[in-house]
């Protein structure tokens, strides 16, 4: 009877510890990732970005396909940026307004990049965690496919298609959609494989769970945290991509414009003295990229289990 | 090893296949042909030239005729748009132009990349590094298309010294703005994944072991750290490779260097199918034999990893 008193008085404690909530992986990369300066000022240039490109379209004095034919051509000394002509970034060489352009620009370049992780995230999460989860011969016909396309040359490739089928947005996004997954694929996978024996993967497979609801419910959960590192860093690629093509002018077609097309057509009006057209484009780009750079290392610090 | 060479090579030839089908599809469901133009042509001409290209023939005929062809006598067929030339000349003209280039790319990316990476990271937080790292995140975000033409404004049009375009069989002054161009953003990828191995490798034990047997730092970094931290290094070289290739498409449009690049994106406006198909090829077999060398070599030096 002696003894009954302190153990009872340990159970208490136990009792009260357990009333402490433990911090779930999610809390803990939240306050890592709000400790990274870096990661926070991307993120605040990410959200003013996203503001302009939105909203952007408010301010503006003119519409984004308005030609003002006396500015045609007599940009350089006519429609040089100022506010009281309500041309903020300046006119181009065919007398458009360049901040409409390139708030739109920011627009495309930006669904662009979020367009390609998304197929990224959904296609290729799916697609690795279900061949490393099956794993066998599956998981070896289902790799070997991704090796297979990783090592065809999607830039001539998509070249070609856009040649072929004409040049929309939308064989753009099949396009990028077609590549972006195949990395992802490969990652999913591996962080599937070192899943599969854990214990509660485990358990699931012995209380009678199906593959399937394996893998959405217990695997892809588990994967998120590396493939929205991953994802963050996809999109700057897919922006660059997409301007890669729109510089060839095969990407977006007038009057839709992107920053790559933008930048495009500023650079080859750098003789003409209009560096506007160059730099309002290719400062938005740039942020815009280091922007993600910054927030991508800040989530890889915060959620990648590796580098703790 | 030789197991696994083998097993690679086999993966290789159905991927070369199935980029020949894709391809092939591809140009076959194109809308409009090689010879259509604002001048109609009498039927009987066209009738005459499709015989003679064999358009005539069903797709798979064709396919399997081209692909006997490349096989057996290397042969890529004629042009179509330049009449008195075959595909083996274009490729012949065009490619060793962006092969110069993009070897010097690829020795000026890794040289400079990985001094500055191995800078960075044995001078971690100081001055060095961050100056380091802002210059190869602003390398990474910075498009070729977009430097190349700010090369030519200073270069060329500010200061005069260096030609703006141009090839003239290779001379040095024409290739250092087009590798300039093309070996930046892969120079600032190098530097980044070589100081952040090159980190991870100095904080190991075997290093603290050779600083505290008392070598020299210099040799410390150079016969010890370097190689275990260029690993990853060598692995992105396939895919640094294979982007150069894909990047000689903006040096040779800004540059006029007349690389494959230029031929590619001229045909694929004209429909000059075979020109496309040889160089779509002759760019897939390169990519699969980095690939496949890159990982011998990796498998050949890392002892960790199973083949």
């Amino acid at each position: 009877m002696k003894l009954a008193q302190p153990d009872a008085k340990m159970l208490q404690e136990v009792g009260d510890l357990a009333e402490v909530r433990g911090r779930s992986l999610w809390a803990d990369a939240r306050a890592r990732f709000f400790r990274n300066k870096a990661a926070l000022a991307g993120l605040a240039v990410l959200i003013g970005v996203c503001l302009f490109a939105a909203f952007g379209g408010l301010i503006a004095q003119y519409e984004r396909d308005f030609v003002d034919f006396s500015l045609m051509g007599a940009n350089a000394y006519q429609g040089s940026p100022s506010i009281a002509t309500g041309h903020y970034f300046g006119v181009d060489i065919d007398g458009r307004d360049l901040y409409a352009r390139t708030v739109q620009g920011t627009r495309i370049s930006l669904l662009v990049g979020i367009v390609g992780a998304l197929v990224a995230v959904v296609v290729g999460t799916l697609y690795g965690a279900t061949a490393g989860y099956i794993g066998g011969r599956v998981d070896n016909i289902m790799m070997r496919t991704v090796d297979v396309l990783m090592s065809i040359p999607f830039m001539f490739v998509l070249i070609l298609m856009l040649v072929i089928f004409g040049r929309s947005i939308l064989m753009l996004f099949i396009g990028i959609g077609l590549i972006s997954w195949l990395d992802m694929a490969r990652i999913a996978r591996g962080q599937t494989l070192t899943l599969k024996n854990k214990e509660f993967v485990e358990a699931a497979v012995a209380t009678g769970v199906t593959p399937l609801t394996i893998i959405l419910r217990h695997v892809v959960p588990n994967l998120l945290g590396i493939v929205i590192v991953y994802a963050t860093l996809l999109v700057p690629q897919m922006i660059i991509f997409e301007s890669f093509i729109s510089y060839l002018g095969l990407g977006v077609q007038e009057p839709n414009t992107s920053l790559g097309a933008l930048m495009s057509l500023g650079t080859k009006q750098m003789n003409n003295g209009t560096l506007w057209m160059l730099f309002y484009p290719l400062f938005f780009f740039l942020i815009t990229l280091f922007a993600f750079f910054f927030v991508g290392d800040g989530l890889r610090d915060a959620l990648d289990p590796k580098d703790r | 090893m030789l197991a696994y060479i083998v097993r690679r090579l086999a993966v290789a030839i159905p991927t070369i296949l199935i980029l020949v089908v894709i391809s092939f599809v591809l140009m076959y469901a194109a809308p409009g042909g090689p010879f259509n133009s604002e001048r109609p042509v009498p039927p009987e001409v066209m009738a005459n030239l499709e015989a003679k290209y064999g358009l005539d023939q069903p797709m798979w005929r064709q396919m399997v005729t081209y692909v006997w062809d490349v096989v057996t006598r290397f042969d890529f067929g004629p042009s179509f748009q330049y009449t008195d030339r075959t595909v083996n000349d274009v490729i012949a003209q065009g490619f060793p132009v962006t092969l110069t280039y993009g070897m010097w790319s690829a020795v000026v990316a890794m040289v400079v990349g990985v001094s500055l990476g191995v800078a960075a990271a044995v001078r971690q937080n100081s001055v060095l590094d961050y100056m380091a790292v802002g210059i190869t995140i602003g390398a990474q975000a910075l498009p070729n298309f977009v430097m190349a033409p700010i090369l030519v404004l200073i270069f060329t049009l500010w200061l005069g010294w260096l030609p703006g375009g141009g090839w003239n069989g290779g001379q040095w002054e024409y290739v250092i703005m087009p590798v300039i161009a093309l070996s930046t953003s892969y120079m600032a990828s190098i530097a980044r994944i070589t100081r952040s191995s090159m980190l991870e490798v100095l904080n190991s034990n075997f290093i603290r072991t050779a600083r505290a047997k008392g070598l020299p730092m210099r040799r410390v970094i150079l016969r010890h750290a370097l190689k275990p931290a260029l690993l990853p290094v060598l692995s992105y070289l396939g895919p640094a490779m294979v982007g150069m290739i894909t990047g000689s498409v903006v040096v040779d449009i800004i540059f006029s260097t007349g690389g494959i690049g230029q031929f590619f994106v001229n045909s694929a406006f004209n429909r000059d199918y075979a020109v496309i198909m040889g160089i779509t090829l002759l760019v897939g077999v390169l990519t699969i034999s980095f690939n496949l060398i890159v990982d011998i070599l990796y498998a050949w030096i890392d002892p960790k990893i199973r083949y």
